[in-house]
């Protein structure tokens, strides 16, 4: 049940044909590909083939990186992963490949990327160097001084705070036949405790006596080094061999030269200011010139990278098993169902010899579920988990059925469900060839809103209490007719019966869980651990599950002590089988005690699902307080109603995305946690086979 | 002494919500950071930080509730407010401590194992399953104490 009957597959062919082989195995999409196999020489045609697609997926992804900032993907990523991606042929994908260079593309955006950084590197230079002309407009020399001084002459720039701004000029004044103090008038808007900016010039042969008393009074010399010349521009060659839009124009070299800047400060501030501006604009043309590039390229390195992507899959598994001189042998796992189909293509392609055999003894095959239509959307909740080893129980339709019950209770409202149908329905159809793990999980849900719906109207939740609260709608006093006539449990008033209700869900799950743990052991002739550790386990629960009814009257007194009779039966069982493997009477007995202290992690698990009840009463309450916050608001003047509906809409439909979320990981909770630990361990390894996988065109 | 009964529960009601969203405030907080370091290197699993980040803030969905119940109960919401008596206020108030104390520490510890499963995806997204169980299973007891907590209130009639 639920586990497909797999085929281990020995395919010899000759070399020169491998490629077409990789080809078919990959289309087929049934090959688990076993890896392994010592590394043999002379698969340089594999290897060189492997390294070629790499080669091209570094070079894409370079692209991307650099050109996504610039491209607006008319595809959502959604609508990708929901199948909406335009469909390309095989040989389409290879033709584009054939004839686009990528290296020639990525060296040509390289080129572009570094000119740009340079670009920028210069830009932020001359900001700061427009930043210090501001500082010391009033300069009277022209900036050579400073730059590059004179024969005898040189200067220094520099900041120092106010209050010292004395001590420096006394400093200075004790040198004042050799040097000169400029002490730069503060800017107005400069902020109070601002630095003073200062030009220090002196003589060469005192340089180091001023710059000596500078420290010392604290000031901070600001390296002027008037542009260092970055080659700006060298015009990129964007359009060789690959047409990439048009050529980005990138001008002549503008060299910033520390040596030109001789003139007046507001002289040299206006030209750098101009140089500044005009670096700009070819910023902004460089980035043009990019984005121009990204809408010419991006749809086709999309295309690329499936298609590299894809190659690079197809030789990593042929890498895999061995060779000889000429024949390479490649071993995989195959559905039994798809060996005929396989068997026909690689007919077709002549030179091939298959050989599919049964699992052997030692073999570990990966795990393929295949369950009927109405469980298969069940089956991500397994592998979620974690896939049943090869040849064992596939827990999935075991598990279907409570998930289905237990998330309809935990979201338990009649409104969320019709929603969550909506928009599903919308969904399904929007995305006709969606993925079928999409589909199935989407599916999944469906399943949830339809169990949803039932609970919602068995327990008279409609968006929580909204028949109720709004009955001068209209509609309302027919719906409330209908809701109170299929009414069957209010949890709001009976929370109680609900709670029983649900522990007894838990208990039914339990043993269930048990009895399937109870087959398994007997199917493998372990008799004694089926009768030790389960059986005598659904005894004393089912038993005390009927005492407890027993004493509470819902069932007959006679049931009830039978119930008692059977616990006791079981108790003994367990106590008795439990040191089966325990050598001496005594570690016998402890063993006994222990497992029967156990069935306190029962009760844990029983009261486990005491959190059905909870759920359902926080979605209903939820939505209540929605209503009532809606109801609250209506009673404003003029806009009362239109805050209503935004209120009571926004407020459901948030308590809709925080339920369902609640709903699914609880309901999954306590299948992973109370049900599966009774007799599943998972531990199978999952059938990922050689496909074409894709992420942003669909290869017909 | 006759808004005694009122005043205490309206301490209950406060410290409900307060507490619980105090608790998931931290929670939520904490998961984020890990989603938002996740993220810087692969914005792509916005998806499923996003659930992650969610699971804390429940508890303060069950203190909101805990606390709409006890208004509702003392006719807050309505502007007509119940006759409460000091023994009702109590019990009312004591119904909330369940949610209140549970809430708050239980968001905080499920905050930091969301965060700990956000790193665990980060490096095997197939394991999401695995993942999304190990904070719901802290959520347990804050489910437990809402329940506590509204079977404690349908108790005390006023």
């Amino acid at each position: 049940m639920g586990v497909t009957k797999l085929k281990k597959a020995e395919l010899y062919y000759h070399k020169s044909v491998r490629s077409a082989v990789a080809a078919a195995l990959q289309q087929s999409g049934a090959c688990h590909i076993i890896e392994g196999g010592p590394p043999s020489q002379g698969r340089t045609d594999a290897t060189s083939a492997l390294a070629e697609c790499e080669e091209r997926l570094a070079a894409i992804r370079y692209l991307f990186r650099v050109l996504t900032p610039f491209y607006s993907d008319p595809a959502s990523s959604i609508g990708q992963a929901l199948g909406d991606k335009p469909v390309v042929s095989l040989s389409d994908l290879e033709k584009t490949a054939a004839g686009t260079d990528l290296s020639a593309l990525a060296a040509s955006v390289r080129s572009v990327e570094s000119a740009l950084s340079d670009l920028r590197t210069e830009m932020s230079q001359m900001k700061a160097n427009l930043d210090v002309f501001s500082n010391i407009e009033d300069f009277p020399y022209p900036l050579s001084v400073l730059t590059n001084g004179t024969a005898v002459l040189a200067a220094s720039l520099g900041t120092i705070p106010e209050q010292n701004l004395s001590a420096l000029s006394s400093e200075m004044a004790a040198l004042a036949q050799r040097t000169e103090l400029f002490v730069a008038a503060p800017k107005p808007q400069s902020k109070k405790d601002a630095p003073a900016w200062v030009v220090l010039m002196y003589e060469r042969d005192v340089a180091k006596d001023v710059i000596d008393a500078a420290s010392r009074c604290g000031v901070t010399l600001v390296p002027f080094s008037l542009g260092t010349t970055v080659p700006l521009g060298t015009t990129v060659p964007l359009g060789t061999t690959v047409p990439l839009g048009t050529t980005v124009p990138l001008g002549t070299t503008v060299g910033t030269d520390a040596a030109k800047m001789s003139g007046a400060v507001a002289d040299e501030e206006a030209k750098v200011a101009a140089r500044l501006r005009e670096c700009e604009a070819r910023e902004a043309e460089m980035l043009n010139g990019l984005r121009r590039a990204a809408a010419v390229h991006m749809p086709t390195l999309q295309r690329l990278s499936d298609y590299w992507g894809m190659m690079a899959e197809r030789w990593q598994a042929m890498l895999e098993g061995t060779e000889t001189e000429a024949v390479c042998v490649t071993s995989f796992w195959i559905p039994e169902a798809a060996v005929p189909q396989l068997q026909r293509q690689l007919d077709a392609i002549g030179g091939v010899a298959l050989v599919a055999s049964d699992p052997a003894e030692d073999d570990v095959p990966p795990v393929l579920l295949h369950n009927k239509r109405v469980f298969r959307p069940f089956e991500i909740l397994t592998t979620l988990y974690a896939p049943p080893p090869y040849g064992e129980t596939d827990p999935t339709p075991l598990l279907a059925p409570f998930f289905f019950v237990f998330f309809g209770m935990c979201l338990g409202d009649a409104g969320y469900a019709v929603v969550m149908l909506g928009v599903l329905w919308f969904v399904l159809r929007k995305y006709g060839r969606m993925p079928s793990g999409a589909r199935e999980f989407l599916i999944l849900f469906v399943l949830g809103a339809v169990s949803t719906f039932i609970y919602g109207v068995i327990s008279g939740s409609f968006f929580g209490d909204f028949i109720d609260a709004f009955p001068s709608l209209p509609l309302m006093k027919p719906l409330k007719e209908l809701k109170d006539s299929l009414m069957l449990i209010d949890p709001m008033k009976d929370p109680m019966r609900v709670l029983v209700i649900s522990l007894l869900l838990g208990v039914v799950h339990l043993l269930f869980g048990l009895a399937i743990g109870a087959y398994d052991h007997i199917r493998h002739g372990r008799h004694l651990d089926a009768l030790g550790d389960k059986i005598a386990w659904i005894f004393f629960v089912g038993g005390i599950t009927l005492f407890c009814m027993g004493t509470t009257n819902a069932v007959s007194q006679f049931t009830g002590s039978f119930g008692g009779s059977v616990a006791a039966v079981g108790a003994v069982l367990i106590f008795w089988y439990a040191g089966r493997e325990k050598k001496g009477i005594f570690s016998k007995a402890l063993s006994g005690f222990l497992a029967l202290y156990g069935s306190t992690s029962y009760l844990g698990d029983v009261l486990s699902y005491s959190r059905l009840l909870a759920l359902g009463f926080g979605s209903a309450v939820i939505g209540m307080i929605m209503n009532l916050l809606g109801g609250m608001a209506a009673g404003i003047p003029v806009v009362g109603w239109l805050l209503a509906v935004v209120v009571v809409i926004g407020g459901q439909l948030f308590g809709l995305l925080i339920n369902v979320l609640g709903a699914f990981v609880h309901s999954l909770r306590l299948q992973y946690v109370e049900f599966f630990s009774k007799f599943y361990t998972g531990g199978g390894v999952p059938f990922r086979p050689l496909a074409v996988s894709t992420r942003f065109v669909e290869v017909k | 002494m006759e808004f005694l009964g009122i005043a205490l529960s309206l301490i209950g009601a406060g410290m409900a919500a307060g507490m619980a969203g105090i608790g998931s405030a931290m929670g939520v907080g904490i998961a984020g950071e890990a989603a938002a370091g996740v993220m810087t290197e692969d914005p792509g699993k916005f998806g499923s930080c996003l659930v992650f980040q969610a699971l804390p803030g429940t508890q303060g969905i069950y203190g909101l509730l805990t606390a709409f119940f006890v208004l509702n109960k003392i006719g807050a919401l309505t502007g007509s407010l119940a006759v409460v008596t000091w023994q009702q206020g109590l019990g009312i108030f004591a119904s909330c401590l369940p949610i209140a104390l549970v809430g708050w520490m239980s968001a905080l510890y499920q905050g930091r194992a969301s965060a700990a499963s956000i790193q665990m995806i980060a490096r095997k997204p197939e394991e999401m399953g695995k993942a999304i169980i190990l904070p719901a299973m802290v959520e347990t007891y804050a489910v437990l104490a809402l329940l506590t907590s509204i079977l404690m209130l349908m108790g005390v009639q006023v």
